[in-house]
């Protein structure tokens, strides 16, 4: 038992490497595009952004950029992992070995990226002055309800889409709708209030409100909304889970 | 249940059906449809094997070899029925798959040989064994695209055989490599089939699997039809 927890661990982590090698591999500048693809958006975002648009929302790059990187986190986690179990049928079909370590791979090298990205964008925010203990933890809970939600639809949407390859254009299409349904680039405050419950049943508004809080100040999610929110993670990733392991014993019939 | 030491696979009246897709499975499709046709690869199979048997699998195509040597491997799980396997099983059938492109053959075998359950550990300690024996010291930084198909099926071949499998499943078409790699690749699998190893073939060549085996399976339609000495062989030439 405890074997087979290592082996899946060492597998995820074997696996990870491979996504992350092969996504910077037979580049010029390997991984410091790493830092170099936020690093870009943050200068654009920072200092270009601010001369067109004009809002209420204080330290409004900040605000859009804490968004964006778990946004795009959340985005690419989720667009490639769906189709992840068809790219590696030549995976299933050698061995076996948990499955799952296909699409969690892929959220783990994401979450790698994203991990990097936001410690370059910690420095100027270190200079704002608001961080502290509190504020840290409060990242870190959103961060965890992020990764928790992207691996639980990942498991779900890649193994649905084994058997039904709709899937991944639905996804893609629910990703378009899912980024202006979340608050990155205005705040809950600016939406009319007679529909703020809509809000609820969209899990990323709590996740990137707490860390909107964490690092700017920004007024934390109201308890109805967690709650709504962290229910749907949980009931979410249980039924990723579900489904994935009942599905995975076939995927080869499949491919 | 109760499982002996001496066993190595027991299959409990396993059987194995599929659904026919006759085009890409989409949403629509699958609402638009009344219901899918299906088939029933593998019957009610019951099967004990020992520790060190040296089985045969034979039988014509679409008897249901491949779809019970996939159970086997853990590739495919029956639709009823269980499967205890005591041991770690390679299968030597699909040597090309599961090698990532861009890696180089380092890498690979790490990942190669983690999804055959190996733990980075023990492929620390074999590494330099698989890369002297797939004889690819020069190579095995260059990234997989630039390896000729022999050169892989030569890679897969010795990660499987160094996985120090306790099962090995494998066909008589083992065709890695150059001469001289399947001279050594044929002596390798005649030191697995001198030791106390479980072994199950399935081929069409009847003079390889007498040769190489004692006990013959012979599976039509998916059944077992006969399950003994080599007398089954005798059986299905005359059937034939």
């Amino acid at each position: 038992m405890i074997n087979q927890a290592l082996h899946f661990w060492e597998l995820l982590w074997e696996m990870t490497e491979k996504e992350l090698r092969a996504r910077y591999k037979h580049t010029v500048f390997g991984f410091l595009w790493l830092v170099a693809n936020p690093a870009l958006q943050m200068l654009i975002i920072g200092f270009i952004f601010p001369l067109f648009f004009e809002t209420q929302i204080e330290h409004y790059s900040f605000y859009l950029f804490t968004g964006l990187l778990a946004w795009n986190f959340f985005s690419l986690s989720l667009s490639k992992a769906t189709p992840s179990i068809v790219f590696e049928r030549s995976l299933v079909k050698k061995a076996m070995f948990p499955r799952a370590v296909i699409p969690l791979s892929i959220v783990m090298s994401n979450f790698i990226n994203y991990t990097v990205a936001l410690v370059i964008f910690l420095i100027p925010v270190l200079f704002l002055n608001t961080l502290s203990l509190k504020s840290c933890i409060f990242f870190l809970v959103g961060m965890t309800a992020l990764v928790v939600l992207a691996a639980g639809i990942s498991l779900l949407t890649s193994a649905l889409n084994v058997r039904y390859r709709d899937i991944n254009f639905f996804v893609q299409a629910l990703l378009i709708i899912w980024f202006y349904a979340t608050p990155i680039v205005y705040a809950p405050s600016q939406l009319p209030e007679a529909l703020l419950w809509l809000w609820r049943f969209n899990p990323l508004t709590s996740v990137i409100q707490l860390m909107h809080h964490a690092l700017i100040q920004a007024p934390l999610p109201d308890a109805i909304l967690l709650s709504y929110n962290a229910l749907i993670i949980v009931a979410v990733s249980v039924i990723g889970v579900y489904i994935f392991s009942k599905e995975s014993k076939n995927f080869d019939d499949w491919l | 249940m109760k499982t002996y030491p001496t066993l190595a696979i027991q299959l409990n009246d396993i059987s194995k059906k599929y659904e026919i897709h006759h085009d890409k499975p989409t949403l629509v499709e699958r609402f638009s449809k009344e219901k899918n046709e299906t088939f029933w690869a593998l019957k009610n199979i019951n099967l004990t094997i020992n520790k060190g048997e040296k089985i045969g699998i034979i039988g014509s195509n679409g008897s249901g070899k491949t779809t019970l040597l996939k159970i086997l491997a853990g590739i495919t799980t029956p639709t009823s029925g269980d499967v205890h396997i005591q041991g770690r099983i390679v299968s030597l059938i699909d040597l090309g798959a599961g090698f990532h492109a861009d890696l180089s053959g380092y890498q690979n075998i790490y990942l190669n040989a983690m999804l055959l359950g190996l733990s980075r550990k023990e492929i620390n300690e074999r590494v330099q064994q698989i890369i002297t024996f797939a004889d690819l010291k020069q190579f095995i930084d260059a990234p997989l695209f630039t390896y000729s198909n022999g050169m892989m099926l030569r890679l897969g071949f010795s990660i499987a055989v160094h996985a120090q499998p306790d099962i090995l499943l494998l066909d008589e078409n083992l065709s890695a490599g150059d001469n001289a790699f399947q001279k050594r690749a044929a002596e390798r699998l005649r030191v697995f089939f001198r030791k106390e190893l479980t072994i199950v073939v399935v081929s069409h060549n009847i003079a390889y699997i007498r040769k190489m085996c004692s006990r013959i399976i012979w599976i039509d339609k998916g059944s077992v039809l006969a399950d003994g000495n080599h007398q089954v062989l005798h059986k299905y030439l005359k059937r034939k």
